[in-house]
Formats: C-alpha cells, structure tokens, sequence
C-alpha cells in the first residue's frame, strides 16, 4: 500500500523550474533512494512532501491524507494549516545540516516535540529519548550542547530527535554530505538498522553504495523530471538512461560531468593551454630549464 | 571646581534620580513590549498588519523624540487621551524606543538559521511553540548588543523630560544653576550619574552575552 503518493508536482524558483511534473509513490516499508545532479530537483522534490516547500502544482498524500490537491478551479489547494502540522508529526525529517536546535542540549532536542507538541509525558519522553540516544550510540552524550558535538553526532542526534515523534515516515535530505567523510559511516549504520527495522525511507543521497545496499527503489530525477526509476542494483548497476550513466559515472569514478557548453569546452581543451591559464604565465618545463 | 559646593547641592539633586530610573525603567518595559509587538506584527502573514507596523516605524524614527514627547503632551489630550505627568513622559519615551527596539527584535528573530525554523516546522510546532521557545531564545543573543544600545541611549534621552518639568535630574540640575548662577558643579554631577547609570547597564549586558552565549 502506497504510504506517500505524489503526482504532477510543479515547483518554480522565479524562472527556475526545479520540478517539471514529477509522479512518485513509496509503499509502506519501502526505502526510495532519491539521485541526480546538483540542481536536478531531488532536494524540493523531497522538501515538498511535508510541505517545507510549497508547490505550484501537483497533489501529495501521505497516509491517505490530502496534503494539497488542485481544487475545483484547477489552483493547487493545500490542507488547512493544523492538519498540515499534524501530518508532519508523520514525518521525521533530517536535514543536510543537522539544524540541531543549539540552545538545548541533546537530550532536549529530543524530548521537546514529543512533550510540547505530541503532549507526551516528561519522564516518558525523557526515558524514550536516552533509549534512542543509545541507539544511536551516543548514550553518554544527552547534556551535550550541539556544538560540543562532531557533525556525525549531532546527525545521529537529529535522527533521534525525528524517531522519537514516531513518524510513519523519515525524509533524509543528503544527511552525510555536511559531515567529514569518516564520519559518514556511523550515520549510515543508523539508517541501515532503521531501513532493517521496517521504515518507510525517502532518501535524497550522493552514497551510491548506501542506495545499492539498503534502498528497495532508486529515483533517477534531473531537469525537474524523473529520468529513470527501478530496482536499486538494476538502475546503479545496469542504467538505460544516458544521462543516468554520465552521473553514475561522474559520481563513482569522479569523471567530469561536462554538464555545459563551457564545461564541455574546458574539458575538451589541451592540458597545457588550461595549465598556463591556471598560473597566469606560460609553463617553465624542467627539460627546457636543463637546457639553458 | 567647587567639591563643598557639589556636596551641599548634591541631595537635591539627587532626589531625581528615582525618577530618572523609573523613566528609563517604565519607558525601557512598555518600549521593548511595543517593539515585540511592532515585530511580531512586521513579520506577520498579514499584510495590513505588516503595512501598519512599518508606516509606525517610518514616523517613530523620522521625528525627535522631543517632538514624540510634545506629541504626547499636547496633541494626545486633545484627542482625549490625558494622564499625569510622569505616566506621559513614559509613553512618549515608550512609543520612540518601541520604534528602535521594534527593528532589534526583527533583526534578531529573522537572523536566526532559516534551518531552525524549518526543523522546527518539520517536526509539527506551531508557529506561537517555535516562536517562543526555539526562535526566540536564540535571537536573544543576536539582540543583546544593539538592545543595550538602545536601551543606553534611552536613559540619556529621558533628560528631555525636563523640559516639559519631570523634575527628574537634569530639571533638578538646570534649577541649581539658574538659581545659584554656577554650572560646572551640577553638571558635572549629572553627567556623572548618567554615566554610573549607564555602566551598571553595560555590566547587565555582558551578563547577558554570558547567559546566552551558545555552548561550545
């Protein structure tokens, strides 16, 4: 069963039209990974389905509740503001950069939704948010300020602090990219177990090797529409698309995208015309130094 | 200098002083009251709202605030609006700072990380919840500094008061020097008082930087 159902989803930026018409469902249990390059859409596209970002048009339910719909004369409608509130109780997010609140310690970032908002019980809070500190492994860590912790920390704290309103959902924004690479791997552990667990996964992420191994479906999305969508190790193994195969091969092998006709020209050009150009001068070579 | 003389003169002026304080203080409340209004009104989703709040702020910063001090002392009763003196004084004095802090608040709720108010939203506070206890705490600290700033230039500025005869101490000073023909020794006395004043206000704002600094 469909648990976030989304279709015709438009979204401009002034000029900009980030989302050209994107359709996309996630069933109960399934984790979507979400790829494409900087720009293609993923991030809005993600933000858009707890309404973070507002689209111009398209219709998104979650939990069989309508989010926004077009209404009768054709203008997207939007669910009243409470009802949008309380469907985003649903909706764990975490964000690139952590957005841990600072002035609270770790154990209050975690316990402050679910008593102020959900009106949980303080102790009961309290007790659920040092399991799920432990969890993540940062048991001894709950009188922590966010600043006195590293950024796989602080993410693995933000994960908490979306798991402990138990949502239906969790949306990960590109969560490892703000953080030093070594400290990636912790926080994947985390989404690992919780993918393992049964959540139901919307994931925008440059892993690859993430996608491949936990993501059930993998969304291929550039220019504001979804370029290719299958399996995980079909679409990041064997992708039909070649703008599919130009990502993979610039995100794996560190291949140069070329993505316009600049780029394309700079990368085209002779190393040693763009070597002079980097240093202003022309090149001194050390045989020619030899021979003066 | 005259020491004996400032010694002999300084009970009465000092008399003032109360009253200087409960300016500044009265005015300090209901100013940052106003200005919390002012900009709360100014980031509203309503756009009347936001109009009124900017149309106050243009109008409160383009004119003295001793005309702000007439305004209210001359043209308010007309209007029907009469009080005592001191209470006048006050809001005439409120109405000019709330226009200043009005701007400080703003700038400190809307420098908080945009990324605060949408984890905030993510996680299903309502705007009344995030405001108050994730927005504000930090835009406190954002605010300290130009707050005290203002609050500093306040206490000075309540020295217009004298001339619609509060008598608080620059009144109390002015009638040393018109009735004992000296003016060095009560206003240097003055100048001192604001000065001690001002301190223990610069003390209470690093006290502030201190309580609401981020943790690291």
């Amino acid at each position: 069963m469909a648990l976030v159902k989304v279709e015709g989803l438009h979204k401009s930026f002034k000029d900009n039209h980030v989302l050209q018409g994107v359709d996309f469902s996630v069933d109960q249990g399934e984790v979507l990974a979400i790829i494409g390059p900087s720009g293609s859409g993923k991030t809005t596209m993600l933000r858009c389905v707890n309404l973070l970002e507002r689209p111009d048009d398209g219709s998104i339910e979650v939990d069989g509740k309508v989010l926004c719909a077009p209404g009768p004369d054709g203008k997207i409608a939007f669910a009243p503001r409470g009802e949008i509130r309380r469907a985003r109780e649903e909706m764990g997010m975490v964000f690139q950069r952590f957005n841990l609140f600072p002035h609270m310690t770790a154990l209050q970032n975690i316990t402050e939704a679910p008593v102020n908002v959900k009106r949980v019980d303080k102790a009961a809070a309290k007790a659920r948010a040092r399991e799920l500190l432990g969890a993540v492994g940062l048991g001894h860590k709950e009188d922590a300020y966010p600043m006195q912790l590293s950024g796989g920390q602080q993410q693995r704290v933000a994960i908490a602090r979306a798991l402990a309103m138990e949502p239906k959902l969790m949306l990960f924004d590109e969560v490892t990219s703000a953080v030093d690479p070594e400290l990636a791997g912790e926080i994947l552990l985390v989404m690992k177990r919780l993918a393992k667990a049964g959540m139901t996964m919307l994931v925008v992420t440059h892993e690859m090797g993430f996608a491949a191994e936990v993501a059930d479906r993998v969304i291929f999305i550039d220019h504001g529409l979804i370029q290719e969508e299958g399996p995980a190790r079909d679409l990041l193994s064997k992708p039909q698309q070649p703008r599919t195969q130009a990502f993979l091969k610039a995100v794996l092998e560190r291949a140069p995208m070329a993505e316009d006709e600049d780029s394309r020209a700079a990368v085209a050009a002779p190393d040693e015309t763009v070597e002079e150009m980097l240093l202003g001068h022309e090149l001194h070579h050390e045989d020619e130094e030899e021979e003066a | 200098m005259d020491f004996e003389f400032i010694i002999e003169e300084f009970p009465g002026i000092w008399e003032g002083v109360p009253v200087t304080i409960g300016l500044f203080a009265w005015s300090l409340l209901y100013g940052t009251l106003g200005g919390l209004v002012l900009a709360l009104m100014r980031l509203s989703r309503f756009q009347p709202l936001r109009a009124l709040s900017a149309g106050i702020t243009w109008v409160g910063r383009g004119i003295p605030p001793l005309i702000i001090l007439f305004i209210t002392f001359f043209v308010f009763p007309e209007l029907g609006l009469t009080l005592e003196r001191f209470p006048t004084a006050v809001l005439g004095l409120s109405l000019w700072t709330a226009v200043y802090q009005g701007e400080v608040i703003r700038s400190g709720i809307i420098g908080v990380d945009q990324g605060q108010w949408e984890a905030a939203e993510a996680l299903g506070m309502s705007g009344r919840h995030y405001m108050r206890r994730i927005i504000l705490p930090q835009g406190f600290r954002i605010m300290i500094p130009p707050y005290f700033g203002n609050a500093m230039t306040l206490l000075k500025q309540t020295s217009i008061a004298s001339i619609v005869t509060i008598t608080e101490i620059t009144l109390l000073a002015q009638r040393v020097i018109s009735f004992k023909f000296v003016s060095l020794e009560p206003l240097l006395t003055i100048a001192f008082i604001y000065l001690v004043l001002n301190t223990i206000l610069q003390f209470a704002q690093m006290g502030f930087e201190r309580t609401f600094r981020l943790r690291v």
